[in-house]
């Protein structure tokens, strides 16, 4: 059951920063993650813009190729595949994206933009109407949608249009990047318990990258806090709502704003002191990222010695020195 | 008995555009009571930012104020319809009784001129102060009580200098700047990380109670609205759907429309197992559904809701709502 | 604007069919395009319907109808051939004014110049007709094979980025440093020999080219000048493609339908030419538009510089030329084969001006609105009801 389908090991990603002339300096969007993704279920990614979800998200894919790192997908290494084998791996690993409106080519219809990728990888189809008219179905889309240009579609129905791309594929892993942040909440939730449900019945694999807690307890069951390209805590979701360990997981969880009146009044008594802005990922802090906002951070070993992820408790891991010895 | 600071009645704007009169709000009343908290929420594209800037005149071209009366009781007591006077005499209450905070930082300062430059114009323009100099000298105290550190340098800066959390506090920082007695922020917290959105709540609410302002918060987020929010007015489809107090609206919603709003919106804190989707999407606004404008999307519509349109009455003290239910 | 304003016209109706009969005409090759492409022929319809609104784009497409037609048929509905020189058999056809009629005693016919004869005797009406060709042949060529190497040139550069878009566009940046006259003008100086060694000994190119220029088989000795400037025209051309092609390329690339399609596994020839290229063809179109009547007036500006078309070869350009010398007395030459120039650029140029605001989406939006007013209105508020 427990059967992982990612495992990703050490992955960095680096952008140079160009001078004039030469690199001055890098990016570090992505600097030595760890983690992995169970068959079947969905990990979830979350912090702040700028942190490096994305990039995780991409490189993964090898949208970017990878500074350093492993990708085992499947048991294999697909951070050196080509040809075929990448060819494959494309069919079995795809990715929907953030912003509805950019992410069809207004010059493709529906139908085009579905049978596309199917045409590309070779999928035998006996009808391709009558095939993509079922994958429209199947997210809520009809018919009547076929042959219909994207900017015909409000962005609601464009991520579904989106979706039913992926499904064309049957992959087994999709990277969801914040599939619904540029949509209204009740469209939202609309998308989200679709997610669900093409989950349960097709036993897709989820990355599911947000800035959204809510959103994200929602809908993993394992996942992972990112900080400034580092992920600073991986564990079941549950645990980690429940029992936050990071400084930094603590800092978000309190400074969500809770849609329930009464629960707010008595959150704000006791809430934590929220400080700070995430550093530039050009220049991170010394030591642990995070030390300059931490409230508990201890002169002369958070800002000089980078801390490990270690298993807290059955699968909960953190990097904090709080819980590690020096 | 609370009284009122801003009386809105029968507000209504059309935008007459060439696909058609876009009808973005229609007899929108509601009261604002002097030195609450007045949230306005809905989705995107409701007329929460049409209704705002409606109040002192604030819409372009093709847009209109088609009828309405936005009554404003001054600090003397009297009384005066803002939609009555001319630009002249609306420019001098904008900006110095009533300011406004809008969405994007970014977007709201200059980048030619420094934060101080661009508070102390604030000041100068409504005669708050003498001259440029004592502008500066004030624009130090105003960043000051904005919280940002070391104001006597930060006053130099360049907007493209700061932060997104600093810019945000610089934009409300010049809203304050002429100890306005209505504060209306559009979206604040929007395009900020949840860490800096809590800080900038937080930093709202503390200017709140110094100055005594009236402050009224547009957004779409349930959970700010939960936090901060005294009372509430929900907005669909340019009619106001639901007015009460924050524990009105969310321990007993009676418009369809909040409750499926509240439903909709994963809540990190609590175990959900299934998010109720509101069905449909937001209707256009040239053409609106006769009746209720929620009736194609409400799981209770009646005949009557298809043919009238529900007019607001009062269930409850204090507690408004427009639904054929009741 | 009433409603009265946005019926469909008679123009309306028939471009209407005209777009339904080429759909029919495509459908009967592809099962079902009709279908599948219905949104299309929507779009076409509003283009031609826009156009139809515009009386520049109207005046321009006829300009250019008429140019395309002269540009095909003309040699053929020439009344003289324009290597048949009069002047020999009747010194009185030497520069005949317009309306002059002659009789040429040799060939026993006689001669009338509606717009006058140049220094052979030769019918300027005859001399245009088969200039229209030269001019026509030319700027088909010269855009041909310009615009498409510039336009790969800039889709490799901007797509791939990096070293190879640093060579690209540092090759292009050194054509586009010197103005685009003077580089043709080396070019059409340095080039001629070699392509005349090359015509000669090609037979078969020869041949071809002497028939799509409707010229004689004297002529063989010139085609190598003639075909310099369009090599010249071509090497100058390409530059400026590949310039706006890049730009277009480096915002569209950035778009997350080109990471989709990466993310399926798409072969970058496949995004670039499949998916990036429909999109940014619309400006690029434009320029193309208002490029076929730039090339026309370099080609006679090279002409008139007498590089390209040699006596007696028809050109619009070089009867200027040749009529200059004789300008103001004998008006004609210049005047007439100057107005034709002038015409054809003015043409083209009105189109592509037209076309510019056919493509633009915005302005397209607003006129279907116009048009359809009722039916788009029924079927968003039909669609707000029934989905998502
Ligand atoms: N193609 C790129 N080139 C240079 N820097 C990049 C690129 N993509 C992302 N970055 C940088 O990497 C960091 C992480 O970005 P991203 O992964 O998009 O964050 P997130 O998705 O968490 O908001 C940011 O600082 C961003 O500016
Ligand atoms: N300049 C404009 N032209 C045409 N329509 C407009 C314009 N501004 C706003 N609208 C319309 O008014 C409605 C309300 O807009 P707005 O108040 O900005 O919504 P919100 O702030 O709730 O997201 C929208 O349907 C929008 O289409
Ligand atoms: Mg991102
Ligand atoms: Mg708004």
């Amino acid at each position: 059951m427990m059967e992982p389908l990612l495992k990703v090991e050490n992955l960095k990603k680096y952008f140079p920063v160009r001078g004039l002339l030469r690199t001055i300096g890098y990016v570090k969007a992505v600097d030595d993650v760890s983690f992995t993704i169970n068959r079947g279920e969905t990990f979830g990614l979350v912090g702040e813009s700028g942190c490096g979800k994305t990039t995780t998200g991409r490189t993964i894919l090898r949208l970017v190729e990878p500074t350093s790192g492993k990708i085992i997908f499947n048991g294999k290494d697909v951070t050196k595949i080509r040809g075929e084998e990448m060819k494959e791996f494309r069919r079995r690993a795809q990715i929907m994206f953030q912003d509805p409106y950019s992410s069809l080519n207004p010059r493709q219809t529906v139908f085009e933009v579905i049978m596309e990728p199917v045409r590309f990888h070779g999928i035998p189809v006996d009808d391709p109407e009558e095939f993509v008219i079922k994958l429209l179905e199947s997210v809520g889309l009809n018919e009547m949608h076929l042959y219909r240009y994207p900017h015909e579609f409000s962005g609601g129905q464009r991520q579904r249009i989106a979706l039913a791309r992926l499904l064309a594929l049957k992959p087994e892993f999709i990277v969801l990047d914040e599939p619904t942040s540029a949509l209204d909440v009740s469209v939202q939730a609309n998308i989200l318990n679709m997610l669900k449900d093409l989950q349960k019945k097709y036993g897709f694999t989820y990355l599911f990258i947000s800035h959204d807690l809510g959103v994200v307890k929602y809908m993993s069951h394992r996942m992972g806090v990112m900080y400034l390209g580092k992920l600073v805590e991986v564990g079941p979701a549950e645990k980690i709502f429940e029992n936050p360990l990071h400084p930094y997981t603590q800092m978000l969880l309190s400074a969500i704003p809770v849609p329930d009146p009464d629960l707010a009044r008595e959150l704000k008594a006791k809430r934590m002191n929220v400080e700070g802005e995430p550093p530039s990922p050009i220049n991170p802090p010394q030591g642990c990222h995070f030390h300059p906002r931490c409230p508990f951070a201890k002169a002369g070993l958070c800002d000089k010695k980078e801390p490990p992820l270690i298993e807290v408790e059955k699968d909960h891991y953190v990097a904090c020195w709080l819980y590690a010895k020096s | 008995m609370s009284e009122p600071i801003l009386e809105v009645r029968d507000l209504t704007v059309h935008f007459y555009t060439y696909a058609g009169i876009v009808k973005a709000i229609e007899d929108v009343s509601f009261d604002v009571y002097k030195g609450e908290t007045f949230a306005l929420v809905g989705e995107t594209g409701c007329g929460k930012s049409v209704t705002s800037r409606a109040f002192t005149q604030l819409i372009e071209s093709p847009g209109r104020i088609v009828k309405g009366k936005v009554i404003y009781h001054k600090e003397d007591g009297s009384t005066i319809d803002l939609l009555k006077l001319d630009e002249e005499e609306v420019r001098k209450i904008r900006g110095k009784e009533v300011a406004y905070i809008f969405q994007d930082p970014h977007a709201s300062l200059d980048p030619l001129y420094t934060v101080g430059h661009q508070i102390a114009e604030a000041m100068v323009v409504h005669n708050t102060v003498k001259d440029w100099k004592e502008g500066f000298r004030k624009a130090v105290d105003i960043l000051r009580r904005v919280l940002i550190p070391d104001p006597e340098n930060r006053v130099k800066n360049y907007p493209h200098e700061l932060s997104g959390g600093m810019k945000q506090r610089v934009v409300i920082g010049t809203g304050i700047s002429n100890n306005p007695r209505i504060l209306i922020a559009d979206e604040p917290t929007t395009a900020l990380d949840v860490t800096v959105q809590a800080q900038i709540l937080e930093l709202m609410n503390k200017l709140k109670r110094e100055y005594n302002t009236t402050l009224i918060l547009i957004t779409h987020n349930m959970g700010v609205v939960a936090e901060m929010a005294d009372r509430v007015a929900v907005m669909y489809a340019g009619k106001i759907a639901e007015i009460g107090s924050v524990d009105q609206i969310f321990k007993n919603p009676l418009h369809p429309y909040t409750q499926g709003l509240l439903r909709a919106v994963p809540n990190p804190l609590a175990k959900i197992e299934r998010l109720d989707a509101i069905p449909g999407t937001v209707p256009n606004l040239i053409k609106p559904p006769k009746g209720c404008r929620f009736h194609p999307r409400c799981p209770h519509a009646t005949e009557a809701c298809r043919k009238e349109v529900p007019k607001l009455k009062e269930i409850e003290p204090g507690h408004f709502v427009a639904c054929h239910l009741y | 604007m009433t409603q009265e304003e946005y019926k469909k016209g008679i123009l309306d109706r028939l471009s209407d069919k005209l777009v339904d009969v080429i759909a029919s005409f495509i459908s009967l090759f592809k099962k079902d395009w009709k279908k599948k492409n219905r949104s299309k022929m929507e779009e076409w319809k509003l283009m031609l319907y826009a156009l139809n609104r515009s009386p520049p784009g109207l005046i321009g497409l006829i300009l250019i109808g008429m140019f395309i037609f002269l540009g095909i048929f003309g040699p053929s509905i020439a009344p003289w051939s324009y290597r048949y020189f009069p002047v020999f058999e009747n010194m009185s056809t030497y520069l005949a004014p317009p309306g002059t009629e002659a009789y040429l005693p040799f060939s026993e016919k006689t001669i009338t110049y509606p717009l006058g004869a140049d220094h052979y005797g030769r019918d300027l009406v005859s001399l245009i007709l088969y200039g229209a060709r030269t001019s026509f042949v030319i700027s088909i060529i010269v855009i041909l094979l310009g615009v498409p190497l510039g336009i790969i040139l800039g889709l490799i550069a901007g797509y791939y980025g990096g070293k190879i878009d640093e060579l690209i566009m540092r090759i292009t940046d050194m054509f586009l440093a010197f103005p685009a006259l003077i580089l043709a003008i080396a070019f059409s100086a340095v080039l001629p020999e070699r392509l005349q060694g090359f015509i000669n000994n090609h037979e078969f190119f020869e041949s071809l080219f002497l028939k799509i220029f409707a010229l004689q088989p004297q002529e063989a000795g010139n085609l190598g000048k003639l075909l310099a400037v369009i090599l010249a025209m071509v090497i100058v051309w390409w530059p400026a493609y590949a310039r706006i092609t890049r730009g277009s390329t480096l915002t569209e690339r950035e778009k997350l339908y080109v990471e989709a399609a990466k993310a399926i596994g798409l072969s970058s020839r496949t995004i670039m030419f499949k998916h990036i290229l429909p999109n940014i063809i619309g400006p690029i179109l434009v320029y193309i538009t208002l490029d076929f009547g730039g090339v026309i007036l370099m080609e006679a500006g090279l002409s008139f510089l007498s590089l390209g078309a040699t006596p007696p070869i028809a050109d619009w350009g070089r009867i200027v030329y040749d009529g200059s010398q004789y300008f103001p007395e004998k008006w004609w030459l210049v005047t007439f084969s100057g107005f034709m120039i002038l015409l054809v650029a003015l043409g083209w140029n009105l189109l592509g001006d037209t076309l510019r605001d056919i493509l633009d989406p915005k302005m397209r939006r607003s006129i279907e609105f116009k048009v359809k007013k009722q039916k788009q209105m029924e079927q968003m508020e039909k669609e707000g009801e029934e989905n998502v």
